[in-house]
């Protein structure tokens, strides 16, 4: 169960001159339930148009995806994204926003009690008990990714999709948040698509490390990461295993520069 | 980790004028040394020309115990209000209507542009020659005055709405239906207020326009009235009535604003 595959997947841009610019050329992963998945590789390698096509956001052009064998084409309820952007609504407080993964999931505008009850525990659960009422501008840059990942922990996904959730923020905020959704990972036990350019972030994170090579986009190199989880509970980075990996995978992604 | 609530607030504010909470006493001092430089001006000139502060509030308390400026005041306050309402529910609804359905708006985006154009003083003979004389045309080109700023502006916000909170919101499952109401219509809120502010201005101009040239009534009668006959001193009473009624309107907007808008950031206080 919560099992993600991509089959043959295509897509091609039309850029402003009107060339065809192939971004993903037939592009095969499956994640099997539960795991925790990252795609690294150079900008422009398609990881973005990987992601927002399982969202269910733009249409993939040749090939499937499929969520536990069924076709997925348009946004689905059982998924949530998380946006480098963020994305909160700023006439939403944090409550509000929260809610919003509920109310456009069940197409209701009021939660029930019980619903409500989750959102309260959701908020508790990334540190923003207390904060219910704060409009998202009021909020630091990881706080506001707080309220993201509650909006997409509320509808209880089976699979989450992470597209570069810690990018923009520095770098003492993005390693508590790693940790913390390592965390999360570990209580909600949802399968994970996680974007990011950042090699030592998606080892330390993953099960399994792809590598894209560059345009057309394709699967390089797929690196399973066997140090054990949680890894906020020893200094995984400090470990042999890690820099090895770090090593491979750097080798990796030079030779797409 | 933890974080303080009240360590949190929203942000300092800039502001240009660094009195603090004075700003009451300001605009007292600053009203009661305006007045006394009108005294000064009105001493020196003939009362033909300006009529001093003192002179102005004896016309003022006559004009409102004869009960003509009470009565002129209602004249002009209803067919303002009823010409201002229906500009503003129409102008917001087809504002909205026409920055979401693109293809509608770019047919009748320049006709809209045209009608805007045109001076809304032009308009007056065609509608006297439609309506007639009386309350239905003044109460026609207040509508007009206001209709095309409120529609303007709401639908350059509607379409402005952001690309980015639509797509969240469609990744979370939301129908077309759900988007508006939770992305592009809280969008547009400031841009509804922007345009009532400049609505009410131009339809207290078009009121005034109105009353002085169709329907010899009301305020805008006054000015006529007692700019002809030279009374300078009473031609000021209805300039206070409109200066007050302008003054009041744009607080209930900003107050409305404030009230129906606690998200937005202002930059400067």
């Amino acid at each position: 169960m919560r099992e993600l595959e991509f089959v043959n997947v295509r897509k091609t841009y039309r850029s402003p001159s009107g060339q065809d610019l192939l971004a993903l050329a037939d592009f095969s992963l499956k994640i099997d339930g539960g795991r925790f998945v990252s795609v690294v590789g150079p900008s422009g390698c398609g990881k973005t148009t990987l992601l927002r096509m399982a969202a269910g956001l733009i249409p993939a052009e040749g090939g499937e995806i499929r969520l536990d064998g069924g076709l997925l084409t348009a946004p689905s309820a059982k998924m949530s994204m998380v946006f480098q952007g963020i994305g909160l609504m700023p006439w939403k407080t944090v409550e509000g926003n929260v809610a919003l993964g509920v109310q456009l999931q069940a197409h209701r505008r009021k939660l029930n009690e019980a619903e409500t009850q989750l959102a309260h525990d959701t908020l508790a659960m990334v540190g923003l008990k207390g904060f219910e009422h704060y409009y998202p501008h009021q909020l630091s840059g990881g706080m506001q990714q707080r309220v993201g990942l509650a909006r997409a922990l509320v509808r209880q996904p089976e699979i989450l999709l992470m597209d570069e959730p810690f990018g923009a923020l520095d770098a003492q905020t993005r390693t508590v948040l790693q940790d913390e959704l390592l965390n999360i990972w570990g209580r909600v036990k949802s399968t994970v698509l996680f974007i990011t350019h950042d090699l030592d972030e998606a080892i330390y994170l993953s099960d399994l490390v792809v590598i894209m090579g560059r345009r057309p986009g394709r699967i390089k190199q797929v690196l399973e990461v066997k140090l054990p989880q949680p890894r906020y509970s020893y200094d995984a980075r400090a470990e042999k295993e890690f820099a090895h990996l770090r090593s491979i995978a750097w080798q990796s992604i030079k030779e797409e520069l | 980790m933890t974080q303080s609530a009240d360590r949190l607030s929203s942000g300092a504010k800039f502001s240009f004028a660094s009195v603090g909470g004075g700003h009451y006493v300001v605009a007292t001092f600053s009203f009661i040394g305006f007045l006394l430089l009108w005294q000064v001006v009105s001493m020196n000139v003939p009362p033909i020309i300006l009529p001093g502060p003192l002179k102005v509030a004896a016309a003022f308390v006559e004009l409102t115990a004869s009960g003509e400026l009470i009565r002129a005041t209602a004249q002009t306050v209803w067919p303002f209000a009823i010409g201002l309402v229906i500009a503003f529910v129409l102008g917001t609804a087809l504002g909205l209507l026409l920055g979401i359905f693109r293809p509608a708006a770019r047919i009748l985006d320049p006709y809209i542009f045209v009608f805007w154009s045109i001076p809304n003083i032009a308009w007056l003979p065609l509608f006297i020659a439609w309506f007639g004389v009386g309350q239905l045309t003044l109460i026609v080109f207040v509508f007009v005055s206001a209709f095309f700023p409120q529609l303007l502006t709401v639908e350059s916000g509607a379409k402005e709405a952001d690309s980015f909170l639509v797509e969240v919101a469609r990744s979370l499952g939301g129908t077309k239906r759900e988007i508006l109401h939770v992305v592009v219509l809280p969008a547009a809120l400031p841009y509804i207020f922007a345009g009532l502010r400049i609505a009410v201005g131009r339809a207290l101009v078009g009121i005034i326009v109105g009353q002085l040239l169709i329907v010899a009534t009301g305020i805008g009668y006054m000015f006529q009235f007692y700019g002809e006959t030279l009374s300078l001193a009473k031609y000021f009473a209805p300039l206070i009535v409109i200066a007050a009624l302008a003054v009041l309107l744009n607080r209930g907007v900003n107050w409305a604003e404030r009230a129906l808008i606690p998200w937005k950031q202002r930059a400067f206080v």
